[in-house]
Protein backbone atom coordinates (compact mmCIF):
# COMPACT_ATOMS: atom_id res chain seq x y z
CA UNK A 1 0.00 0.00 0.00
CA UNK A 2 3.47 1.96 -0.21
CA UNK A 3 1.87 3.75 3.41
CA UNK A 4 4.37 6.07 5.59
CA UNK A 5 1.97 6.41 8.41
CA UNK A 6 2.41 9.56 10.79
CA UNK A 7 3.93 9.95 14.02
CA UNK A 8 1.59 9.20 16.59
CA UNK A 9 0.31 6.65 14.35
CA UNK A 10 4.08 4.72 13.66
CA UNK A 11 4.61 5.52 17.22
CA UNK A 12 2.07 2.99 18.23
CA UNK A 13 3.06 0.52 15.65
CA UNK A 14 6.21 0.29 16.49
CA UNK A 15 5.67 -0.11 20.27
CA UNK A 16 3.22 -2.84 19.71
CA UNK A 17 5.58 -5.86 19.19
CA UNK A 18 7.10 -4.43 22.83
CA UNK A 19 3.83 -3.90 24.06
CA UNK A 20 2.96 -7.49 23.28
CA UNK A 21 5.68 -9.12 24.83
CA UNK A 22 4.15 -6.75 28.33
CA UNK A 23 1.03 -8.31 27.71
CA UNK A 24 1.90 -11.70 27.42
CA UNK A 25 3.71 -11.66 30.49
CA UNK A 26 1.03 -9.72 32.57
CA UNK A 27 -1.77 -12.41 31.21
CA UNK A 28 0.71 -15.79 31.93
CA UNK A 29 1.05 -13.61 35.58
CA UNK A 30 -2.77 -13.71 36.07
CA UNK A 31 -3.68 -16.80 34.32
CA UNK A 32 -4.25 -18.98 36.98
CA UNK A 33 -6.71 -16.46 38.79
CA UNK A 34 -8.54 -15.72 34.91
CA UNK A 35 -8.91 -19.56 34.32
CA UNK A 36 -10.60 -19.21 37.88
CA UNK A 37 -12.69 -16.31 37.13
CA UNK A 38 -13.70 -17.50 33.75
CA UNK A 39 -14.85 -21.01 35.23
CA UNK A 40 -16.76 -19.71 38.34
CA UNK A 41 -18.66 -17.61 36.51
CA UNK A 42 -19.29 -19.94 33.60
CA UNK A 43 -20.63 -22.07 36.01
CA UNK A 44 -22.50 -19.63 37.82
CA UNK A 45 -24.38 -19.04 34.65
CA UNK A 46 -24.90 -22.41 33.64
CA UNK A 47 -26.49 -23.20 37.25
CA UNK A 48 -28.59 -20.01 37.03
CA UNK A 49 -30.02 -21.76 34.42
CA UNK A 50 -30.01 -25.42 35.20
CA UNK A 51 -33.13 -26.69 36.40
CA UNK A 52 -31.90 -29.23 38.57
CA UNK A 53 -28.49 -27.85 39.17
CA UNK A 54 -25.50 -30.48 38.93
CA UNK A 55 -22.78 -28.99 36.45
CA UNK A 56 -19.73 -27.67 38.29
CA UNK A 57 -16.79 -26.76 36.09
CA UNK A 58 -13.35 -28.19 37.63
CA UNK A 59 -9.92 -25.83 37.04
CA UNK A 60 -7.03 -28.57 36.66
CA UNK A 61 -4.00 -26.97 35.09
CA UNK A 62 -5.75 -24.43 32.55
CA UNK A 63 -8.15 -27.18 31.84
CA UNK A 64 -11.76 -27.45 32.92
CA UNK A 65 -13.64 -30.58 33.43
CA UNK A 66 -17.12 -30.88 32.97
CA UNK A 67 -18.98 -32.77 36.27
CA UNK A 68 -22.69 -33.48 36.70
CA UNK A 69 -23.93 -34.44 39.92
CA UNK A 70 -26.80 -36.60 38.41
CA UNK A 71 -24.38 -39.07 36.36
CA UNK A 72 -26.67 -38.96 33.37
CA UNK A 73 -24.27 -37.49 30.98
CA UNK A 74 -21.35 -39.13 31.85
CA UNK A 75 -18.80 -40.45 33.09
CA UNK A 76 -16.18 -38.96 29.70
CA UNK A 77 -17.55 -35.60 28.98
CA UNK A 78 -14.11 -34.09 28.16
CA UNK A 79 -11.81 -31.74 29.69
CA UNK A 80 -12.05 -27.97 27.57
CA UNK A 81 -8.81 -26.04 27.34
CA UNK A 82 -9.45 -22.65 28.68
CA UNK A 83 -5.86 -21.01 27.24
CA UNK A 84 -7.75 -20.71 24.23
CA UNK A 85 -11.28 -19.23 25.86
CA UNK A 86 -9.30 -16.16 27.45
CA UNK A 87 -6.03 -15.77 25.73
CA UNK A 88 -7.44 -12.75 23.79
CA UNK A 89 -6.85 -10.33 26.54
CA UNK A 90 -3.07 -10.56 25.63
CA UNK A 91 -4.55 -8.73 22.25
CA UNK A 92 -6.47 -6.10 23.98
CA UNK A 93 -3.70 -5.32 26.61
CA UNK A 94 -1.30 -5.26 23.97
CA UNK A 95 -3.73 -2.86 22.07
CA UNK A 96 -3.82 -0.66 24.98
CA UNK A 97 -0.37 -0.78 26.16
CA UNK A 98 0.24 0.66 22.68
CA UNK A 99 -1.77 3.63 22.82
CA UNK A 100 -0.11 7.06 24.03
CA UNK A 101 -0.06 7.58 27.90
CA UNK A 102 -1.05 3.63 28.39
CA UNK A 103 -0.89 4.43 32.67
CA UNK A 104 -2.59 7.49 32.78
CA UNK A 105 -6.02 7.20 35.10
CA UNK A 106 -8.52 8.07 31.63
CA UNK A 107 -6.63 5.05 29.83
CA UNK A 108 -6.52 2.10 32.75
CA UNK A 109 -10.14 2.98 32.99
CA UNK A 110 -10.72 2.44 29.28
CA UNK A 111 -8.76 -0.67 29.87
CA UNK A 112 -10.64 -1.96 32.65
CA UNK A 113 -14.23 -1.22 31.12
CA UNK A 114 -12.66 -3.17 28.09
CA UNK A 115 -11.26 -6.07 29.55
CA UNK A 116 -14.81 -6.25 32.05
CA UNK A 117 -17.03 -6.97 28.64
CA UNK A 118 -13.91 -8.86 27.28
CA UNK A 119 -14.16 -11.38 29.91
CA UNK A 120 -18.03 -11.60 29.65
CA UNK A 121 -17.63 -12.56 26.19
CA UNK A 122 -15.17 -15.43 27.48
CA UNK A 123 -17.86 -16.88 29.99
CA UNK A 124 -20.56 -17.01 27.20
CA UNK A 125 -17.91 -18.85 24.73
CA UNK A 126 -17.30 -21.10 28.17
CA UNK A 127 -20.83 -21.26 28.58
CA UNK A 128 -22.15 -22.44 25.46
CA UNK A 129 -18.97 -24.52 24.98
CA UNK A 130 -20.54 -26.57 28.11
CA UNK A 131 -24.08 -26.63 26.76
CA UNK A 132 -23.02 -27.75 23.36
CA UNK A 133 -21.22 -30.38 24.93
CA UNK A 134 -23.85 -31.53 26.20
CA UNK A 135 -26.41 -30.81 23.58
CA UNK A 136 -24.57 -32.18 20.19
CA UNK A 137 -21.71 -34.14 21.64
CA UNK A 138 -22.98 -36.78 25.01
CA UNK A 139 -24.42 -39.26 22.58
CA UNK A 140 -27.66 -40.65 23.51
CA UNK A 141 -28.48 -38.14 26.60
CA UNK A 142 -28.01 -35.20 23.39
CA UNK A 143 -30.97 -37.17 21.61
CA UNK A 144 -32.56 -37.86 24.79
CA UNK A 145 -32.71 -34.30 26.17
CA UNK A 146 -32.25 -31.61 23.39
CA UNK A 147 -34.62 -31.05 20.15
CA UNK A 148 -32.65 -31.00 16.53
CA UNK A 149 -33.29 -27.18 16.77
CA UNK A 150 -32.25 -26.99 20.25
CA UNK A 151 -28.39 -28.70 19.19
CA UNK A 152 -28.68 -26.12 16.33
CA UNK A 153 -28.94 -23.30 18.41
CA UNK A 154 -26.50 -24.50 20.80
CA UNK A 155 -23.90 -25.70 18.61
CA UNK A 156 -24.44 -22.61 16.71
CA UNK A 157 -23.69 -19.98 19.87
CA UNK A 158 -20.48 -21.83 20.75
CA UNK A 159 -19.05 -21.26 17.21
CA UNK A 160 -20.28 -18.14 17.19
CA UNK A 161 -18.70 -17.06 20.31
CA UNK A 162 -15.70 -19.24 19.78
CA UNK A 163 -13.40 -17.94 16.93
CA UNK A 164 -15.03 -14.90 15.35
CA UNK A 165 -15.93 -13.89 18.88
CA UNK A 166 -12.85 -14.49 20.42
CA UNK A 167 -10.86 -13.15 17.28
CA UNK A 168 -12.90 -9.55 17.04
CA UNK A 169 -13.93 -8.63 20.33
CA UNK A 170 -10.21 -7.74 21.75
CA UNK A 171 -10.37 -4.81 18.31
CA UNK A 172 -14.21 -4.14 18.76
CA UNK A 173 -13.53 -3.11 22.43
CA UNK A 174 -10.18 -1.51 22.21
CA UNK A 175 -12.16 0.55 19.16
CA UNK A 176 -14.91 0.96 21.20
CA UNK A 177 -13.64 2.69 24.61
CA UNK A 178 -10.72 4.52 22.90
CA UNK A 179 -13.04 5.89 19.77
CA UNK A 180 -11.23 8.93 20.12
CA UNK A 181 -7.86 8.22 20.49
CA UNK A 182 -7.54 5.80 17.41
CA UNK A 183 -9.68 8.14 14.93
CA UNK A 184 -7.26 10.75 15.90
CA UNK A 185 -4.73 8.37 14.99
CA UNK A 186 -5.80 7.13 11.83
CA UNK A 187 -6.60 10.33 10.83
CA UNK A 188 -3.84 12.39 12.10
CA UNK A 189 -2.86 13.76 8.74
CA UNK A 190 0.27 12.37 6.74
CA UNK A 191 -0.44 10.55 3.72
CA UNK A 192 2.51 8.66 1.53
CA UNK A 193 4.51 11.55 0.26
CA UNK A 194 3.66 15.11 1.64
CA UNK A 195 1.66 14.71 4.61
CA UNK A 196 -1.09 17.10 3.81
CA UNK A 197 -3.74 14.29 3.27
CA UNK A 198 -5.16 16.22 0.33
CA UNK A 199 -3.85 13.96 -2.24
CA UNK A 200 -6.54 11.08 -0.96
CA UNK A 201 -9.47 13.27 0.51
CA UNK A 202 -7.69 11.38 4.27
CA UNK A 203 -8.98 13.98 6.67
CA UNK A 204 -6.72 15.30 9.53
CA UNK A 205 -9.09 14.82 12.25
CA UNK A 206 -11.28 12.80 13.93
CA UNK A 207 -14.12 11.10 12.22
CA UNK A 208 -17.16 13.96 11.34
CA UNK A 209 -20.76 13.86 11.86
CA UNK A 210 -22.78 13.58 8.66
CA UNK B 1 -34.84 13.51 20.08
CA UNK B 2 -31.63 12.00 19.97
CA UNK B 3 -29.32 12.89 17.77
CA UNK B 4 -27.51 10.85 14.50
CA UNK B 5 -25.05 7.74 16.09
CA UNK B 6 -21.58 9.30 16.19
CA UNK B 7 -19.42 8.27 12.95
CA UNK B 8 -17.55 6.25 15.68
CA UNK B 9 -20.29 3.99 16.97
CA UNK B 10 -21.66 3.76 13.28
CA UNK B 11 -18.40 2.20 12.07
CA UNK B 12 -18.55 -0.62 15.20
CA UNK B 13 -21.91 -1.20 14.48
CA UNK B 14 -21.69 -1.50 10.80
CA UNK B 15 -18.85 -3.94 11.50
CA UNK B 16 -20.21 -5.79 14.07
CA UNK B 17 -23.18 -6.81 11.52
CA UNK B 18 -20.93 -7.49 8.57
CA UNK B 19 -19.01 -9.57 10.80
CA UNK B 20 -21.82 -11.16 12.30
CA UNK B 21 -23.68 -11.75 9.08
CA UNK B 22 -20.11 -13.01 7.32
CA UNK B 23 -19.96 -15.73 9.98
CA UNK B 24 -23.68 -17.14 9.94
CA UNK B 25 -23.19 -17.50 6.00
CA UNK B 26 -19.47 -19.25 6.88
CA UNK B 27 -21.32 -21.50 9.44
CA UNK B 28 -23.97 -23.22 6.67
CA UNK B 29 -22.62 -26.60 6.26
CA UNK B 30 -23.08 -25.83 2.12
CA UNK B 31 -20.82 -22.69 2.42
CA UNK B 32 -18.58 -24.79 4.77
CA UNK B 33 -18.30 -27.61 2.01
CA UNK B 34 -17.93 -25.43 -0.99
CA UNK B 35 -15.72 -22.73 0.41
CA UNK B 36 -14.34 -23.20 4.11
CA UNK B 37 -12.94 -26.50 3.39
CA UNK B 38 -11.81 -26.33 0.05
CA UNK B 39 -9.88 -22.58 0.88
CA UNK B 40 -8.18 -24.78 4.05
CA UNK B 41 -7.36 -27.43 1.87
CA UNK B 42 -5.23 -24.56 -0.47
CA UNK B 43 -3.59 -23.05 2.95
CA UNK B 44 -2.59 -26.36 3.62
CA UNK B 45 -1.36 -27.36 0.13
CA UNK B 46 0.60 -23.87 -0.02
CA UNK B 47 2.15 -24.53 3.34
CA UNK B 48 3.29 -27.90 2.65
CA UNK B 49 4.69 -26.55 -0.75
CA UNK B 50 6.74 -23.89 1.31
CA UNK B 51 7.70 -26.76 3.56
CA UNK B 52 8.75 -28.91 0.84
CA UNK B 53 11.02 -25.50 -0.78
CA UNK B 54 12.51 -25.51 2.61
CA UNK B 55 14.01 -29.36 1.88
CA UNK B 56 11.31 -31.03 4.30
CA UNK B 57 10.00 -34.07 3.42
CA UNK B 58 6.06 -33.72 4.05
CA UNK B 59 3.10 -35.07 2.35
CA UNK B 60 -0.44 -33.06 2.12
CA UNK B 61 -3.29 -35.19 3.02
CA UNK B 62 -6.64 -32.80 2.81
CA UNK B 63 -5.61 -30.64 6.17
CA UNK B 64 -3.00 -32.00 7.45
CA UNK B 65 1.21 -31.76 6.56
CA UNK B 66 2.59 -34.94 7.36
CA UNK B 67 6.08 -35.39 7.88
CA UNK B 68 8.31 -38.23 9.79
CA UNK B 69 9.48 -35.41 11.77
CA UNK B 70 6.35 -33.94 12.84
CA UNK B 71 2.69 -33.31 11.56
CA UNK B 72 0.32 -30.48 12.08
CA UNK B 73 -3.36 -29.92 10.81
CA UNK B 74 -4.68 -26.68 9.81
CA UNK B 75 -8.55 -25.96 10.84
CA UNK B 76 -10.74 -23.48 10.76
CA UNK B 77 -8.97 -21.05 13.17
CA UNK B 78 -5.70 -21.64 11.55
CA UNK B 79 -6.66 -21.07 7.73
CA UNK B 80 -6.38 -17.23 8.49
CA UNK B 81 -9.99 -16.73 7.55
CA UNK B 82 -11.38 -15.86 10.39
CA UNK B 83 -8.58 -12.66 10.86
CA UNK B 84 -9.45 -11.93 7.05
CA UNK B 85 -13.16 -11.64 7.69
CA UNK B 86 -12.63 -9.53 10.33
CA UNK B 87 -10.40 -7.55 8.45
CA UNK B 88 -12.70 -7.39 5.69
CA UNK B 89 -15.24 -6.37 7.89
CA UNK B 90 -13.85 -3.64 9.29
CA UNK B 91 -12.84 -2.30 5.46
CA UNK B 92 -16.03 -2.57 4.01
CA UNK B 93 -17.65 -0.66 7.65
CA UNK B 94 -15.19 2.21 7.24
CA UNK B 95 -16.25 5.11 5.60
CA UNK B 96 -14.03 5.21 2.04
CA UNK B 97 -14.41 5.02 -1.31
CA UNK B 98 -15.00 1.48 -2.82
CA UNK B 99 -11.80 1.98 -4.92
CA UNK B 100 -9.55 2.78 -1.32
CA UNK B 101 -11.88 -0.42 -0.12
CA UNK B 102 -11.15 -2.81 -2.99
CA UNK B 103 -7.35 -2.26 -2.55
CA UNK B 104 -7.39 -2.46 1.30
CA UNK B 105 -9.09 -5.89 0.78
CA UNK B 106 -6.73 -7.26 -1.65
CA UNK B 107 -3.51 -6.03 -0.30
CA UNK B 108 -4.80 -6.32 3.36
CA UNK B 109 -5.94 -10.39 2.35
CA UNK B 110 -2.45 -11.38 0.63
CA UNK B 111 -0.55 -9.73 3.78
CA UNK B 112 -2.69 -11.64 6.09
CA UNK B 113 -2.39 -15.04 4.56
CA UNK B 114 1.60 -14.10 4.30
CA UNK B 115 1.58 -13.97 7.41
CA UNK B 116 -0.84 -16.96 8.14
CA UNK B 117 1.47 -18.78 5.94
CA UNK B 118 4.95 -17.96 7.94
CA UNK B 119 2.82 -18.92 11.39
CA UNK B 120 1.77 -22.33 9.89
CA UNK B 121 5.61 -23.05 8.68
CA UNK B 122 7.19 -21.65 11.84
CA UNK B 123 4.73 -23.92 14.00
CA UNK B 124 6.17 -26.83 12.35
CA UNK B 125 9.29 -26.29 13.11
CA UNK B 126 8.19 -25.78 16.39
CA UNK B 127 6.45 -28.94 16.69
CA UNK B 128 9.76 -30.46 15.98
CA UNK B 129 12.73 -28.34 17.63
CA UNK B 130 10.17 -27.61 20.68
CA UNK B 131 7.13 -29.76 21.07
CA UNK B 132 6.44 -28.69 24.56
CA UNK B 133 5.65 -25.14 23.47
CA UNK B 134 3.71 -25.60 20.58
CA UNK B 135 0.19 -25.31 22.14
CA UNK B 136 1.46 -21.78 23.68
CA UNK B 137 3.06 -20.73 20.37
CA UNK B 138 -0.14 -22.15 18.27
CA UNK B 139 -2.89 -20.15 20.46
CA UNK B 140 -1.17 -17.54 22.99
CA UNK B 141 1.86 -16.44 20.34
CA UNK B 142 0.90 -16.98 16.73
CA UNK B 143 -3.33 -16.46 17.34
CA UNK B 144 -2.24 -13.05 18.93
CA UNK B 145 0.21 -12.14 16.77
CA UNK B 146 -2.29 -12.63 13.53
CA UNK B 147 -5.22 -10.64 15.44
CA UNK B 148 -2.82 -7.90 16.25
CA UNK B 149 -1.67 -8.11 12.08
CA UNK B 150 -5.22 -7.79 11.17
CA UNK B 151 -5.47 -4.51 13.25
CA UNK B 152 -2.50 -2.87 12.38
CA UNK B 153 -3.41 -3.51 8.70
CA UNK B 154 -6.38 -2.12 9.12
CA UNK B 155 -5.28 0.82 10.80
CA UNK B 156 -2.42 1.32 8.00
CA UNK B 157 -5.12 1.02 6.06
CA UNK B 158 -7.64 3.15 6.98
CA UNK B 159 -4.90 6.48 8.06
CA UNK B 160 -3.97 5.82 3.90
CA UNK B 161 -7.05 5.75 2.20
CA UNK B 162 -10.27 6.11 4.73
CA UNK B 163 -12.27 8.95 3.57
CA UNK B 164 -14.29 10.06 7.43
CA UNK B 165 -16.16 12.69 5.60
CA UNK B 166 -17.80 10.30 3.45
Amino acid sequence: MGIQPAEPLRAVLLRLPVTLLLAMLVWLALRPALDQAVASLAEALIRAYEVPRVTRLVVDRHWVGVRRADSSANADLPALPLTGVHFNAVVLLALAFALPSPCSRRQLERLAMAWAVLLLTQVLNLVFEVTSLYATRSGAFSLASYSGLERDLHGFLQVFTDLPVRFSAPFALWYGFNADVVSSLIGGGGTSGTGTGKETGTRSHRLRRR
Amino acid sequence: MSGPLAPEAKFLALFLTLLALAFSVLSLQAVDAAVVAPYTGAVASAAGAVLSLLGEDVAVRGFEIVSPRFSVAVYNGCNGLVTGVIFASAVVAFPATWRARMIGLLTGLVALQVVNQVRIVSLFYVGVFLPRFFNEAHILVWQSVVILSGVCLWLLWAHRYGNPAR
